[in-house]
């Protein structure tokens, strides 16, 4: 629910921001709040016991199937 | 392709620190968590452009369902496959590509599952980069965007419209645009299922 909390208050910044014309360029401060969120997500894997194997084959699973899905849907529905 | 790098230099030196370290940094992770989904909140409120979405017309505003359904449904095949709970093969499809949204969203309720959706999901947008020239050979470059997911807006859009050309461009941007829009509500709302 936070997540929702935060992501509107974000849009909603964003559009008065927009509207008042004083739009500014979030890509740095996004980028370092990305790779800070990502060396603490590595972190929290990090303190888990899985085998990185496990790990690589199952996401590979996901990242192929998932396209998959979407490719067949869009060739056999349009 | 310089930040994909730091992305994973980012994760790997995180996942050795964690393992070898386990340090306390309290709740720092979801503090960034928050932070980062405002500043894109922002982001989004701040480039939203009506008058885009009308240009292209149904067709892109069909695709991006289709991919997500698509993408949901593979998710859940592959959760089947490998005999986990469903819940975290829907929310790791419906992630669509956006990893640095998907992982940590997912990690808040299981690291491991948190760690899957975030490479899955980066997977996809390498393999997006890697296969959408090769795919435009036998499938059509508007439907072949679908493989890119939510990353069609930003970081595969080059690619796309370098190969699939630039009237393809606008479509695999709305498609992008659309799916970043719904992606954040859906994976939290199908965890919380």
């Amino acid at each position: 629910m936070n997540i929702f909390i935060a992501l509107t208050a974000g849009l909603l910044l964003g559009y008065v921001l927009k509207r008042l014309n004083m739009r500014s360029n979030l890509e740095i401060p996004i980028s370092v709040a990305l790779l800070a969120m990502i060396f603490f997500l590595g972190v929290k894997t990090g303190e888990v016991q899985v085998s990185g194997l496990w790990l690589l084959g199952v996401s590979a699973l996901f990242a192929v199937l998932t396209i998959a899905g979407s490719l067949l849907l869009a060739e056999v529905v349009r | 392709m310089r930040f994909l790098y730091l992305v994973l230099a980012s994760l790997t030196i995180g996942t050795l620190v964690g393992h070898f370290f386990s340090p306390d940094f309290g709740n720092a992770y979801e503090l960034m968590l928050y932070v980062l989904i405002f500043m894109i909140g922002m982001d989004l409120g701040m480039n939203f452009n009506a008058e885009e979405l009308r240009k292209v017309g149904r067709k892109a505003l069909v695709l991006p369902f289709l991919t997500l359904t698509g993408s949901i449904l593979g998710g859940l095949l592959a959760s089947l496959i490998l005999g986990i709970e469903p819940r975290w093969g829907l929310a790791i499809g419906a992630g669509c590509g956006w990893y640095s949204l998907t992982g940590p969203i997912i990690a808040q309720y299981s690291a491991v599952y948190g760690a899957v959706g975030f490479l899955g999901n980066l997977m996809r947008e390498i393999l997006t980069i890697m296969f959408y020239p090769i795919a435009i050979r036998k499938i059509d470059p508007e439907k072949a965007v679908v493989i890119g997911g939510a990353t069609t807006m930003d970081t595969t859009l080059p690619i796309i419209t370098k190969f699939g050309g630039r009237e393809v461009a606008l479509v695999a941007f709305v498609h992008g645009f659309i799916l970043t829009a719904v992606v954040p509500f859906l994976v939290p709302l199908i965890l919380s299922l």
